[in-house]
């Protein structure tokens, strides 16, 4: 066998697996683009959970800062200069003192610790529209056993949900 | 003169303190955090200047002891996911400046690329983010090391559905500004020489015996190139077209790393949006609960102070009156303490949750990578064996590794 027709029997073979690795890349890009477009079509029909509007203001620090370098090796093309520091501060509101002014017990208020974990109050939703921070909530405030806590968890519940409506 | 009555000395006391302690509780004007924004290219890049970036994924970072994992609420699959998302974003916010080449995450050992960005994560919260990066490329070269560190632009967290921007968009603006400030301060030849090691060390990594004396190793491991292959070198050409298929790998793999970022976002972004407004609130009620307790400690011995000095019927009444609200004062520290301890196990509750959500996309993703990087592994080896194959028909030498390259008509760099 000559060198040429050695060459191209190698040849041959490199191209019959680069055709085995383009179909198998290609196969899993379809996968990939099919995943994609599924997810984007049942986001669509999502809930507005990413509206959910907490009342968050604006940041509070230093924005960015860069400390510290270390340049290794030869050269120096490290760039050494600290980067921004963007100013601003902020506070995060609905959040500091969450009071809301209670009415009268008309019911004559029950007692308050019977509940025990996992028990919903009769004014919480069924959760069926809940976004990932509310079930978050809904599921902390079901384990919890404090009831003290437990209340507050149920209480920043119907707080996040209010502000989702 | 009229000296200052003994029973309004506690009382001055009082307000001097006051003066230092309250303004901790005072709620501060609001302002905007500054945007940073990642240079754009205006004008046509140079050839030499596209250098390919590789973003390995980042060290998570996760002590090993449980203890100290929830001192520091750090809930180890959260950030292995973060550990992946952070290399994504930056990815985007090189991609988005055109002054790059192509730019791809990479495996935590991913290999290919001109220049590499590794990564550990020191801190990342809702509120913060802090970021240990490395630029580094292929000649081994160390370009920087730096600390970035940013505080969350809570804008991002009030955009919802479309929003615009990461939180720590600007950590990622200046990572890009950084990076491309530090490929300025590079001479074109250094550039270029970049490139041509990064080549021979795909090349030698596949064929070693016919490529291994072309590269140069200093003794700090650094590589140069010695000398450059023909271009209508037939193995070159096959190397060409292995390389080609690297950077199919590559992109599918970060197809799937860009799938799990789109599953991560929303759910990520909810998580720090909350986590945020429980530290803040956690914060608050600290300082709060340790303003009043000192406040009300502080009038109450003022009170009974005032009281032992004073003769008048009404100064009586101002101490008891001190003392009373002092004690109600730290009371409501003691309340408000109380409530910190909601904020802290909520935040226990929120990561505990969100683990347990990503815990599945994490391993999704790495079932997914290991799967595909096993399969190119079986052709990587076929093709290897056809390398060598290959050379030794075209130069009549055995293939061993290290030995000076015959490949014909070498050119020089």
């Amino acid at each position: 066998m000559t060198t040429e027709d050695r060459r191209a029997q190698i040849d041959r073979r490199f191209d019959e697996t680069f055709a085995v690795f383009d179909g198998r890349m290609r196969k899993e890009q379809e996968t990939i683009s099919q995943e994609r477009a599924s997810r984007a079509g049942s986001s669509g029909q999502g809930g507005s959970a990413g509206e959910a509007a907490g009342d968050v203001e604006s940041g509070d620090g230093p924005g960015t800062e860069g400390a510290g370098d270390v340049p290794e090796g030869e050269g120096d093309a490290g760039s050494a200069e600290e980067s921004g520091s963007a100013a601003g501060r902020g506070e995060s509101a609905g959040q500091a003192s969450g009071e809301q002014g209670g009415g009268g017990g008309v019911g004559g208020g029950g007692p308050k610790g019977g509940s025990g974990p996992s028990t919903v109050p009769a004014d919480i939703p069924d959760g069926r529209d809940d976004d990932i921070v509310a079930r978050q909530l809904r599921e902390a405030a079901m384990k919890e056993t404090d009831p003290e806590l437990r209340e507050r968890l149920w209480e920043e519940y119907r707080q996040y949900k209010q502000s989702t409506q | 003169m009229n000296p200052t009555r003994p029973g309004l000395r506690p009382l001055a006391f009082l307000a001097l303190l006051a003066a230092f302690v309250l303004p901790g509780c005072v709620v501060q004007d609001q302002r905007p955090m500054a945007r940073v924004a990642a240079e754009r290219a205006t004008t046509e890049v140079a050839e030499d200047e596209r250098l390919d970036v590789g973003v390995r994924l980042f060290d998570p970072n996760v002590p090993e002891s449980e203890e100290e994992q929830q001192e520091r609420r750090i809930f180890p699959e959260v950030r292995k996911a973060e550990s992946r998302y952070v290399p994504l974003l930056i990815r985007d916010t090189l991609e988005g400046t055109g002054q790059w080449g192509q730019v791809r995450v990479l495996p935590r050992e991913g290999t290919g690329m001109e220049v590499y960005v590794d990564g550990r994560i020191v801190e990342s919260t809702g509120r913060e983010l802090e970021l240990d990066v490395t630029v580094s490329d292929a000649t081994g070269r160390t370009w920087y090391r730096k600390t970035y560190k940013g505080q969350a632009d809570t804008r991002a967290y009030k955009d919802g559905i479309s929003k615009p921007r990461d939180p720590f968009e600007n950590v990622y603006a200046t990572i890009a500004n950084d990076l491309l400030a530090a490929r300025r301060d590079m001479s074109k030849d250094e550039r270029v020489r970049i490139r041509q090691v990064a080549d021979l060390r795909f090349a030698t990594e596949l064929a070693p015996y016919a490529f291994g004396s072309y590269l140069a190793r200093d003794r700090k491991g650094m590589y140069s190139p010695v000398r450059l292959p023909a271009a209508d070198d037939p193995v070159v050409q096959r190397v060409q077209r292995v390389r080609e298929r690297d950077y199919a790998l590559i992109d599918t793999l970060n197809e799937h790393y860009a799938n799990f970022g789109a599953n991560l976002d929303l759910p990520y972004t909810n998580w720090r949006k909350y986590s945020y407004e429980e530290l803040e609130a956690e914060a608050l009620a600290k300082r709060e609960a340790l303003t009043r307790q000192v406040l009300g400690a502080v009038a109450v011995v003022g009170g009974i102070m005032a009281g032992q000095q004073t003769n008048s019927s009404a100064g009586s009444a101002a101490a008891s009156a001190a003392v009373i609200g002092g004690m109600y004062a730290f009371k409501s520290g003691l309340d408000r303490r109380a409530e910190t301890k909601v904020h802290t196990e909520s935040l226990k509750q929120l990561g505990e949750s969100f683990q347990a959500e990503v815990q599945p996309m994490v391993v999704d993703v790495e079932g997914r990578t290991l799967e595909l990087k096993g399969s190119a592994e079986e052709q990587y080896a076929e093709w290897r064996r056809l390398l060598r194959e290959l050379y030794e028909n075209e130069t009549g030498l055995p293939a061993t590794a290290g030995a000076a390259a015959s490949v014909p008509s070498p050119r020089q760099p």
